[in-house]
């Protein structure tokens, strides 16, 4: 791919995921070397990605930067992929922590430019497994540096299962759970349409001669078996979550008992107390990696250049990791981290990555498959089986 | 001004003479009055209105998922779907059951304030029905799942009292019930009327106190009993404040997507899906067809309440 | 009395009962006594007026008969039927409101209907008898408008319609005139009077408008702070009121104080005299009269009205305006005709 021009390689990349005749503009050339600060940055990040010390003294990695570099720092949060996405195309930003369903859609609607590693020094030191990942990576092109990523975790009640569950089946099929009562109405799902894909990957162990190859790339075939499967599991679900704090009040006092979840949860309710633990099954998880990306026409890019490297230093990425309960894309961070903790990275996951399959948009022109069920289909159909269709 | 004119009084300046101008032309004050109101209802509210339109007018690429700038009734089509349709009903419906109960749980209030409360009774009851909207109301919406919840306020009464088969039996119904009342079409029910009961309230006891004593006493002097009163009285003259108060209560349900989101039992209705279309799939064209419906069914309402003579007495 | 034709009189109501009879009623709202103690008899087809000042008790006495209020004590009774206790729509009576309290979402036929329709009469039917009584009231042709269409009069007369349509036993009428204009408050009077004795049915009717009580009513009750004081023919009323407070109300006679009715060669007491009653000639023709001093002329076209000073007191007289007119500062000579003044009870 190396030998692909640059230019080439966006038009490669833009009609892989939208098959679009929309003519291509040639994209613009990275920084070749950082100047001065501009005096500000502006970032949109995830809620919490992103502290100045302001929920809890301790978390508190913007400060040091803004006293270092002179660079002001302003965070605007966005609650979905889209709502990034959107504030993206609006302009006006530098940054954004863009998960893996919304990046290839700023690469492809070139909201976002390619990036000059050399001048991050700490590029070196990510995880090799996130430096060329295919959600910010294209055609060798690296358009953004690796920010956190985490996995969708079992999330159960160690009142009820005195073992960790090994399965999904005990969210996906109706059962008696440990405790000799039925799961139905104990279990919850995540309202959200990529969840098919937790289905997908449920159904690539359980039913292997669907040929399922990646939970995000579905032909007609097993889109129609991951829908009946997830139909199934609508007549035992509790409440389909899309909100951390509401999930946490329903494992409080709604006596819900198991559900995917996101490592932040269990962490907030194992500091309240309650007896709550988190698995990855033996059919592996659903997750997502984060990227910070640089928008096409930032503003202040050498700020942002200098936000890059503070982002991966060993002192953000671990204070981050024990703050949302994700893993560092430096692993230096794991070590030495006190408020992460030696055990930190392995708690919140490290050692799941090959188990974890990460958040991407479905699209229909897919690399393991002819064709595949695009995402807008995938929205239209979960809302359907939320329904009771 | 040449020197030579005689000038009997002291010069007028610009400001008098633009005060001069509107008096004389009270025409002149009305439309300067008038124009940014009118702009922005002409270029804000009817141009974002157009915008949808046209937007519900094209379609999604089956295979891209790119929308296709052209005029097809395609979009529209799918809502008869039925998943779509599903989404429709329910909240139709749910909105009619919100507006009901809400109509049903002001009346009384209203004709007590309206009838019975003075001076500073009066004040209190404007502050009682008002004080929730000063809340925030997200906070409200949490605030009653908490009480509906499995191990909430309801569930422990209803131990307390032993009425507990009794909330078994509600949940137990098929298509309402759930786990909990939080994790019901109940649930949901219960917090539309009770975030949206106080517009119901104010406009039904603004129609009721515009009914004089008198009309009452008619009633009743020509044979008319309570019930006979209220039925051919009270009903028809209170019904533009059901009608006013039913627009609010059947449209802000109509359109709400926080509080299903919240309680219920994660089933759409059309405000998610509205959100959902446009944000999450970039489903834009079906999106903009969604949000016609509640234009379409609102239009329909205030026709049939035209028709039935909700608005006679204004 | 004005005879009275009881062959008009709906059949059922015997002749010899009282339409209303007031015994010892009272009603209080609080400390405020409305009505206090007051005993009344209205015959059965008169024309009857409760005539008094704002808050005197003549609107609440209405009510009571309409079943709006309870008394707090004594009984009433409706054509010899006991009422205390029972409601509004139990009662054989009607009323016809002072704001007129039409239905306002409905046409004037149905207004007028309404009551017909709570008794379950027919559409077709009840529409054909309110249509008659809207012919009674000359409004043919109007019942297809909303009241809201209608002028202060025709309103009145389609309230008037919708109470007759009923046959009520006893028609009641609270200040059925007060929102009319001048000209067709003169009007309505003479037609209300003329239905009435074409129908023969009680009416009783509240005002504070003495000359309309006078020119409408076979009998005139005045009221007072709550009571009845004084129950007659307009006649009776207007020459010999009994008390200052009717004299003074009705027609604003000239309360002569004992030593002023001394001077005027009356016998000892308190006296009313009608301005007209008391003469007024030049002082000059009459050395030896009681003078008095002209203070303020109106000219009113067929009479002038004095106000004259006697002895500190004020007095009104008027004159016809033929008579010799005096101007203000005049000093003249007064004099009264035997039996033109009425002693007063105080």
């Amino acid at each position: 791919m190396r030998s692909l021009s640059r230019p080439t390689a966006v038009v490669a990349v833009a009609a892989l995921l939208s098959h679009s005749v929309v003519p291509v503009a040639i994209a613009q050339e990275p920084l070749q070397a950082i100047g001065d600060g501009e005096g500000e940055v502006s970032i949109v990040a995830w809620p919490g990605y992103i502290e100045r010390g302001e929920t809890d003294k301790a978390y508190d990695w913007v400060t040091s930067f803004e006293a270092e570099t002179g660079c002001k720092v302003t965070v605007k949060t966005a609650g979905t992929s889209d709502e990034m996405v959107a504030l993206m195309n609006e302009g006006g930003f530098d940054l954004v922590t863009a998960s893996g369903d919304a990046s290839l859609r700023l690469i492809a609607g070139k909201t976002v430019q390619p990036i000059n590693t050399a001048l991050i020094p700490s590029w070196s030191k990510v995880d090799e497994r996130l430096k060329a990942a295919p959600w910010h990576t294209v055609g060798g092109v690296h358009y953004g540096v690796p920010y956190q990523w985490g996995s969708n975790v079992l999330m159960y009640s160690t009142d009820v299962f005195p073992t960790p569950p090994t399965s999904w089946n005990v969210v996906f099929e109706p059962m008696d759970l440990p405790d000799g009562k039925p799961n139905q109405g104990r279990v919850q799902a995540f309202d959200g349409p990529i969840y098919i894909a937790d289905a997908a990957l449920y159904l690539m162990t359980h039913k292997p001669d669907l040929g399922i190859k990646d939970p995000y790339e579905l032909t007609e075939a097993q889109y129609k078996e991951a829908l009946t499967l997830l139909r199934e599991q609508r007549k035992i679900v509790h409440r389909y979550w899309h909100d951390a704090f509401i999930q946490i009040d329903d494992f409080t006092n709604e006596g819900v008992v198991a559900s995917s979840s996101w490592p932040f949860q269990v962490n907030i309710l194992k500091s309240q107390g309650k007896p709550i633990a988190s698995t990855v099954p033996a059919e592996g998880a659903t997750g997502w990696a984060d990227t910070t990306m640089m928008h096409a026409d930032a503003p202040h890019p050498n700020c942002a250049y200098k936000w890059m490297e503070h982002s991966i230093s060993p002192k953000v990425q671990g204070d981050l990791a024990a703050w949302f309960g994700s893993v560092p894309s430096n692993l230096e961070a794991c070590t030495g981290n006190a408020l992460l903790g030696e055990e930190g990275c392995k708690i919140n996951g490290l050692d799941n990555f090959e188990k974890i399959r990460f958040w991407r948009t479905p699209v229909a022109k897919c690399a393991t498959q002819e064709a595949c069920v695009p995402y807008y289909k995938w929205v239209t159909d979960y809302i359907a089986v939320l329904g009771g269709r | 001004m040449a020197s030579g004119l005689a000038a009997p009084t002291r010069p007028i300046g610009l400001r008098g003479r633009l005060s001069d101008l509107l008096l004389s032309r009270p025409g002149v004050l009305v439309l300067v009055l008038l124009a940014p109101p009118l702009l922005w209802l002409g270029v804000v509210f009817v141009g974002s209105l157009v915008a949808l339109l046209a937007q519900s007018f094209f379609s999604i690429d089956e295979f891209t998922g790119l929308v296709v700038r052209e005029f097809t009734l395609r979009t529209y089509g799918e809502l008869f779907a039925p998943a779509n349709f599903d989404i429709i009903r329910r909240s139709v419906l749910m909105a009619a059951a919100v507006t009901l109960a809400s109509a049903l749980l002001a009346f009384p209030i209203a004709w007590y304030a309206a009838r019975y409360a003075r001076g500073r009774l009066k004040a209190a009851f404007y502050l009682a029905v008002m004080l929730p909207l000063w809340s925030s109301y997200l906070v409200r919406i949490y605030a009653w799942k908490l009480i509906l919840a499995k191990e909430g306020v309801v569930t422990y009464a209803a131990e307390a009292t032993g009425l507990m088969p009794l909330v078994d039996a509600i949940l137990a119904v098929p298509g309402l019930g759930g786990p909990s009342f939080s994790v019901s079409t109940y649930g949901t029910f219960i917090v539309f009327v009770y975030l949206w009961v106080p517009f119901m309230i104010l406009p039904l006891q603004a129609a009721l106190e515009r009914v004089p004593r008198s009309v009452l006493e008619a009633s009743a002097d020509l044979g008319g009993d309570p019930r006979a009163t209220f039925r051919h009285v009270v009903l028809p003259l209170a019904l533009p404040g059901f009608a006013a108060g039913s627009i609010f209560t059947f449209s802000l349900t109509l359109g709400d997507y926080i509080v299903p989101q919240i309680v219920g039992t994660s089933t759409y209705y059309l405000g998610q899906v509205v959100y959902v279309q446009q944000g999450v799939a970039g489903n834009i064209p079906l999106a903009a067809a969604f949000s016609v419906v509640p234009i379409v069914i609102m239009g329909a309402y205030l026709m049939i309440a035209r028709r039935m003579g909700a608005f006679d007495a204004m | 009395m004005r005879p009275l034709d009881h062959t008009r009189l709906a059949p059922g109501i015997h002749p010899m009962t009282t339409a209303v009879r007031f015994s010892g009623v009272s009603r209080h709202f609080g400390p405020v006594k409305a009505v206090d103690e007051v005993d009344l008899a209205i015959e059965p087809g008169e024309f009857f007026a409760m005539l008094g000042p704002s808050g005197s008790g003549k609107t609440t006495c209405l009510r009571l008969i309409g079943g709006f209020e309870q008394p707090t004590a004594g009984t009433i009774e409706v054509f010899g039927q006991h009422v205390e206790g029972v409601p509004p729509y139990r009662r054989a009576v009607n009323t016809v409101f002072q704001d007129y309290a039409l239905f306002p979402h409905m046409s004037v036929i149905d207004n007028v209907a309404y009551g017909l329709m709570i008794r379950g009469i027919r559409k077709v039917e009840r529409r054909a008898l309110a249509a008659e009584m809207l012919d009674l009231v000359r409004l043919s042709g109007y019942g297809d408008r909303r009241p809201a269409q209608l002028s202060g009069g025709q309103r009145q007369r389609v309230a008037l319609a919708r109470a007759l349509v009923n046959e009520p036993k006893v028609l009641l009428l609270d200040e059925p005139l007060g929102a009319l204009d001048l000209k067709l408050r003169g009007e309505m009077q003479t037609e209300l009077k003329a239905l009435q004795a074409r129908l023969g049915i009680t009416f009783v009717f509240v005002t504070h408008d003495q000359t309309e009580a006078l020119a409408m009513a076979d009998r005139v009750a005045v009221f007072n702070a709550g009571k009845v004081v004084q129950v007659g023919p307009p006649e009776e009323i207007y020459e010999r009121p009994r008390t200052r407070f009717v004299a003074d109300f009705v027609g604003g006679a000239n309360v002569l104080e004992p030593p002023i009715a001394a001077r005027l060669g009356l016998p000892a007491g308190l006296y009313a005299l009608r301005a007209e009653k008391l003469t007024v000639t030049a002082a000059a023709a009459a050395p030896g009269g009681v003078h008095a001093v002209v203070t303020d002329v109106d000219y009113q076209g067929a009479t002038r009205r004095y106000r004259l000073a006697l002895d500190g007191a004020s007095l009104a007289a008027v004159a016809p305006a033929s008579a010799p007119a005096f101007e203000a500062g005049d000093p003249v000579a007064l004099s009264v005709a035997p039996g033109a003044a009425a002693r007063l009870e105080g």
